[in-house]
């Protein structure tokens, strides 16, 4: 995946415009990674009966198909956890896009009016709480970075499962063509995932 | 920054139109505020948009200290009479705003809370500005279903929202309509669009030649003065209104 902002022409998004589009960016890599999750169970379900079909000469391709039914599940729900973190800082980032356009007419109104110490106090309390507001979203976005950092090394995990089945399908004896195409697509899959992992821990947003 | 003109004193009893922006963008309508005080508290007529919330608050505070404002009083729902909202509450939290009962739940939209809205029942209410008691005036669907004007007796100050409205050419700076005949071109075409309903106009325009007016000051364009205030009234009396066109 490559990290393509959609804006109007001429108007380039910055602060926490940008946030907002990185985040809505993150969200729907997410949603892609969780679709195709589901995919593998799915996969790992007709593995596991082929395996079965094949007998004991696919033992090993059996004990692999559920490891990755199972990594599929894991996947699935670390994907999902990521909502909530997700919601949070759309919640934050909004917060600080209303925020910054009020400081901003403020602002406007104490160059034109700067005797007026009331309104030094409002915009001194709203730095104040500017502060508070970026502090929150920093937590978020830490914590957001680490839970990729968990899902990224559950997919290093898939990925080493979904190669021990290409392996494994060679001794599928008459059986071996079909493990082994089925094999590959999982390898194929994972490998996809952990692409678009692998753009998510590089997204901007972390950079913020 | 907009200008501000005081158009009735009487010792501290005062009505301070808010004109006239020079810096304003073209693409934001062009509005009037109206600032009335008395006894050291001020009531802000139609506060404005969001956007133009330094222009008034500078304004107002070259004729009087925006933390006496007590309240606001805002015609109807629309973005440049009360988008400001917030920030006005957020330099005072104790400001009420007055409005019609129609819209105190989609006002706070804009900013506010339970405690900061005084609705307005549909047959009127009277408002207390350090003693003195301006009255809110009906003119539903004029052009809101829930809409609003104020009379001040005592100053013969009629604030009538988006009727009497003229959307002049940036030329014309009068803050009083000088020629009414040229003037009313201006305001034609708004108001045949705008005012949707012919009842209610008729009932607002028999209301309203019943009070003793010496001002009647739209949200835009020219204030009408003496002999043009029952001019307009005629005038729109017979305007057929609620059509696209024509």
């Amino acid at each position: 995946m490559t990290e393509q902002l959609t804006v109007a022409a001429g108007i380039e998004p910055k602060g926490s415009a940008l946030d907002l589009l990185h985040i809505v960016r993150i969200n729907e890599e997410i949603k892609a990674v969780v679709a195709v999750a589901f995919k593998i169970n799915i996969m790992a379900l007709n593995a596991i009966f082929l395996a079965k079909r094949a007998g004991t000469a696919a033992l090993g391709f059996g004990v692999l198909s559920n490891e990755l039914r199972s990594f599929s599940g894991q996947l699935r729900e670390t994907m999902l956890s990521l909502n909530g973190l997700i919601h949070a800082s759309v919640g934050e980032v909004s917060v600080l896009l209303l925020d910054s356009r009020y400081s901003s007419i403020f602002s406007a109104a104490a160059a034109l009016v700067p005797a007026s110490a009331r309104l030094r106090s409002v915009i001194e309390r709203r730095e104040a709480r500017t502060a508070e507001y970026r502090a929150k979203l920093s937590v978020l976005r830490r914590s957001l970075r680490s839970s990729v950092e968990d899902a990224f090394r559950l997919v290093e995990l898939g990925g080493v499962l979904a190669k021990s089945a290409k392996i494994e399908a060679a001794y599928g004896a008459s059986f071996s063509v079909s493990l082994s195409q089925v094999s590959g697509e999982f390898d194929g899959i994972v490998e996809e995932i952990r692409g678009s992992l692998d753009t998510l821990r590089k997204s901007r947003f972390f950079r913020g | 920054m907009k200008t501000t003109q005081t158009i009735f004193q009487d010792g501290d009893h005062k009505w301070v139109a808010i004109v006239r922006d020079p810096g304003r963008q073209d693409y934001l309508i062009d509005t009037n505020e109206y600032l009335v005080t008395h006894s050291g508290q001020g009531l802000l007529v139609d506060p404005g948009g969001l956007e133009i919330f330094p222009a008034v608050f500078s304004a107002v505070a070259t004729e009087f200290d925006p933390s006496a404002i007590a309240a606001v009083f805002a015609s109807h729902q629309d973005p440049d009479v009360i988008s400001s909202l917030a920030l006005w509450l957020e330099f005072n939290p104790q400001m009420r705003c007055y409005i019609s009962w129609l819209w105190a739940s989609f006002i706070p939209h804009f900013g506010g809370n339970a405690s900061t809205f005084s609705a307005i029942p549909d047959e009127g209410a009277a408002i207390s500005v350090g003693g003195l008691s301006l009255q809110a005036v009906p003119a539903h669907y004029l052009h809101s279903s829930g809409n609003f004007h104020l009379y001040d007796r005592t100053a013969k100050v009629f604030f009538s929202g988006d009727v009497g409205a003229a959307l002049l050419p940036s030329e014309q700076q009068d803050l009083f309509v000088k020629d009414f005949s040229a003037h009313i071109r201006h305001a034609e075409g708004f108001h045949r669009r705008w005012m949707g309903s012919n009842e209610a106009k008729r009932q607002w325009c028999e209301r309203i030649s019943q009070l003793d007016i010496d001002i009647l000051c739209p949200q835009h364009g020219a204030l009408y003065q003496g002999k043009d205030v029952q001019r307009f009234i005629d005038w729109f009396d017979t305007l057929h209104v609620g059509v696209l066109r024509g």
